[in-house]
């Protein structure tokens, strides 16, 4: 089958949001940023003392108001009341009438609300004695409440309806990615609109972190300057508001610019330093210029990454150098973090917002803190004033731990973006499931075998590794990396990625609810303990979302993008449809939908407490012990699996994703043949929704016994579907999860030719 | 707490203990690693360290022998092997910057 065309159309910003510490509103810091002006202030969130430095940028008297559902405390965050002042203003300016339209949400993050669980925790690290039982179970009972989704999901209770909502971390790439995934759902045409951004809060964790790390500079952040010595941690939030700039027209808005082209990529080079070369941000750069129809000539401004680090700015410079050629000398770059801080997910979301405004504008705002550039960051500065020049596009960059560089472009609000061919049928050529009872593939992930009792944990010897290179890799990450292993094995026959020096183009999509608990919690011990000169700066990494994302990029050489989804107990469900989305929308050839959760005594502590409450209510079927375990399962566009000999083990049909009102999946199709419910989800939600559908009489595969419960449990789901249709005992499979009533609906069906195709 | 009547080979043996335990590299004998071998390149019997790894001993030595190791190229001849790394330790202390 051949690449169809887009129909994608232009994509216009039409709305802008941030708070920083420069101001509440995107307007107001970019003047202020114009200005030269620095919101760099000593720490007032939380005790300062003991932390390498306390100069950061906070943002000013933030109120952080307490909310109250059916008569009990519900948490807020720092971090979700910014990014709700900074979604809110992006969807007023925008005017998006709401009503029938398709609106969707995606949220990037990092910290979610770690300032909050920071307390909790350390409540519950304190030695028996000096808390009382109460105070304990407290926290306990809170604990879970801060997930990396948490924040997207206040957004979407306060500014609703939102028909598809996502949360994602790529660590400081995030919000870049945020704009990505929307941008993917207008081309696919899931939505009409989308609002996307990230924000981040200043916490304890990323304040000792980057301290360990020593890449604070106590004197604040200067980018690209000779005497710099480091970043300064900052906190805030941007939003944006994308739609198809034929719609904007239509409804007579005007946009502020446009987004033309975007790439993401990685380095799979280190954990915490980027590769010296810039190879990747070179590449980035390239590709999204490409992406936009555009070539180094027609770019009048880079707005830079630019963290101030001793690593990142001369990395940059020659990243820049290599993607632009000759007009590096012409072009001007500039960066915001010696003046906003670091605001790590945020980061790039507010960039966004800046690069839009610079384009309004056609004012270039400086690079605050650069006063002696450094000879290894050869660049156009703009130092001291800023730059009035008209801007026809521009160039943003945004890169993270684990090396996820991600890089936009954007163009005047009369641009037009050239076509971009989308896939035709996404198949599966590869898939593998991890339980405590092993790996399994094939027939034996069709036929997944029950887990031995009391065996809730993977055994070491399974996790085995190259012990060099995986002597980083926390749990989640080990999980992850073994059972990748085993679904790419047949994807990459004769390409053995630990063999091939240059990597390859796969990249990775990453679903977990909860992340590093246990570690947190430990960090934050260590933290009490010790003081924040005495924390772990090589356990630091593993406690960003991304992480496991991160370092398995960099175990098996993926090049390609890499980024984390968290959906709650949907959180493989929830990559799988994003890797699906990518590689629809010819993002990708192909990427790997990999689910995780590791043990946590924490996770199971608290979740011991939620489902006593929610039994004695009679409100939760869901008694299965606590197990841990990690799906994957390798998307390649038919034509890329065709191009490289794979043969399909399975061809996705359909991905519903529904909202908690969905009464019934009304829109779910039937393809013919013998059709098998393969479900883990035990929720009276998710069978009343199947038996509400097309599939009331379809079989149902019985799922194996003792496989234990865990947020992972979807995505083997999945892997076991992929494996029941290869092996031919079933045309056609549905799998159905759901998390507080969302969720999402796959219908597979068998890859081999002359299946029913998409429609 | 290290105590400062320590005999300098003691303290090697220590830190090679320390740092195949705390940077997990598993499968390495600390007897195995020579008290010369260089700590950032695979040359010579050297461990291939880097240079989180680096900050992760910094930390560890600042905990465990209550010295504080200086940051940025002052610290590169300290971090040459494991016997600089102790000459180092073992001279902060005599110096009257250990505790203990």
């Amino acid at each position: 089958m051949s690449a169809v065309s887009g129909g994608r159309g232009t994509i216009a910003v039409t709305g802008v949001g941030a708070v920083t510490s420069l101001g509440g509103t995107a307007r107001e810091t970019f003047e202020r940023l114009v200005r030269g002006e620095r919101g760099l202030r000593p720490l007032t969130v939380f005790d300062g003392a003991g932390y390498r430095t306390t100069i950061v940028a906070e943002v000013a008297g933030l109120e952080v108001p307490a909310e109250v559902e059916s008569g009990r405390r519900r948490d807020a965050s720092r971090t979700s009341t910014l990014a709700l002042m900074a979604a809110r203003e992006a969807l007023d300016e925008s005017e998006l009438p709401r009503e029938g339209l398709r609106v969707g949400l995606v949220v990037g993050g990092t910290t979610a609300g770690m300032l909050e669980t920071e307390s909790l925790l350390s409540v519950l690290v304190s030695p028996a004695g000096e808390v009382d039982e109460a105070a304990r179970k407290e926290a306990l009972a809170r604990m879970l409440s801060h997930p990396l989704s948490a924040p997207t999901d206040k957004v979407a209770r306060e500014l609703a309806p939102f028909t598809r909502i996502r949360s994602l971390s790529s660590a400081c790439s995030s919000g870049a990615n945020a704009l990505v995934v929307g941008a993917t759902w207008l081309a696919l045409d899931l939505v009409d609109a989308v609002v996307c951004g990230a924000a981040d809060a200043l916490c304890r964790v990323t304040l000792g972190g980057f301290g360990a790390l020593g890449a604070l500079d106590p004197e604040g952040a200067r980018p690209f300057d000779r005497r710099r010595k480091g970043l300064t941690l900052g906190e805030g939030a941007g939003f944006v508001v994308l739609e198809r700039a034929r719609d904007a027209r239509a409804r007579r808005k005007a946009a502020l610019c446009t987004l033309l082209g975007w790439s993401s990529r990685s380095e799979a080079h280190h954990i915490t330093n980027p590769e010296p070369t810039g190879e990747a941000p070179a590449r980035a750069m390239m590709t999204a210029m490409r992406r936009a129809g555009l070539g180094p000539a027609d770019i009048d401004y880079v707005n830079a990454h630019g963290t101030g680090t001793p690593l990142n700015d001369p990395m940059e410079s020659n990243a820049i150098a290599r993607a632009l050629g000759r007009d590096v000398e012409r072009v001007p770059v500039s960066s915001q973090k010696g003046q906003i801080g670091h605001t790590l997910a945020a980061a790039g979301a507010i960039e966004t917002t800046i690069s839009a405004l610079a384009l309004v504008r056609g004012i270039i705002p400086p690079t605050g803190g650069l006063e002696e550039p450094d000879p290894a960051c050869a660049l156009v500065h703009v130092i001291g004033a800023p730059r009035d020049q008209p801007l026809r596009a521009v160039l943003s960059s945004s890169f993270g731990f684990g090396g996820m560089d991600t890089v936009l472009c954007f163009g005047s609000a009369t641009a037009e973006a050239p076509e971009h061919p989308r896939a035709g049928r996404v198949v599966v050529t590869g898939s593998a499931a991890l339980t405590p009872a092993g790996v399994a593939t094939g027939d034996g992930l069709a036929a997944l075998p029950s887990v031995p009792a009391a065996q809730a944990s993977v055994p070491a010897e399974i996790l085995a590794l190259d012990p060099d290179r995986a002597r980083r890799l926390d749990r989640s990450s080990r999980l992850a990396a073994v059972v990748l292993e085993a679904a790419l094995a047949p994807s990459l026959r004769g390409e053995e990625p630990a063999a091939d020096p240059t990597g390859h183009e796969l990249g990775l999509v990453l679903g977990s609810a909860f992340g590093a608990v246990d570690a947190t919690a430990l960090f934050m011990r260590r933290l009490r303990e010790k003081g924040p000169r005495l924390v772990s700066p090589a356990d630091f990494p593993s406690l960003v979302p991304s992480s496991p994302a991160g370092h398995v990029s960099i175990y098996h050489h993926l090049r390609g993008a890499s980024v984390v989804v968290a959906d709650l107990a949907t959180s493989g469900e929830a990559a799988f449809a994003q890797s699906h989305e990518l590689v629809a929308a010819g993002e990708a050839d192909a990427l790997v939908a990999v689910a995780v959760e590791e043990r946590s005594t924490i996770v199971e502590q608290v979740l011991a407490v939620v489902f006593a409450e929610a039994r004695a209510q009679a409100a939760s079927p869901r008694t299965e012990p606590r197990a841990e375990g990690a799906s994957a399962i390798v998307l390649a566009s038919e034509e890329h699996a065709r191009a490289k000999g794979l043969m399909p083990l399975a061809a996705v049909h359909q991905v519903l994703v529904f909202d908690e009102h969905a009464e019934a999946l009304s829109e779910l199709t039937r393809p013919e043949g013998r059709a098998v419910v393969v479900s883990c989800d035990p929720t009276s939600r998710a069978r009343d929704l199947v038996r509400g559908s097309r599939w009331a009489d379809a079989a149902q595969l019985p799922w194996p016994a003792q496989q234990g419960s865990h947020e992972a449990m979807g995505g083997i789901a999945l892997a076991v579907a992929t494996a029941v249709l290869a092996r031919g005992d079933a045309d056609t499979t549905l799998c159905v999860g759901t998390a507080r009533g969302r969720g999402y609906a796959v219908v597979l069906v068998k890859g081999s030719e002359g299946t029913a195709r998409c429609p | 707490m290290q105590s400062s009547t320590s005999s300098g080979s003691d303290l090697r043996e220590k830190l090679k203990e320390l740092l195949v335990s705390e940077l997990n590299l598993v499968g390495r004998d600390p007897a195995s690693i020579a008290d010369d071998a260089p700590l950032f390149t695979r040359e010579r019997g050297g461990l291939g360290l880097d240079s989180l790894d680096a900050l992760q001993i910094a930390m560890l030595v600042e905990e465990r022998f209550s010295v504080r190791v200086p940051e940025g190229d002052e610290a590169r001849p300290i971090f040459a092997s494991i016997a600089t790394l102790a000459d180092f330790i073992a001279g902060a202390a005599g110096s009257g910057g250990e505790r203990g």
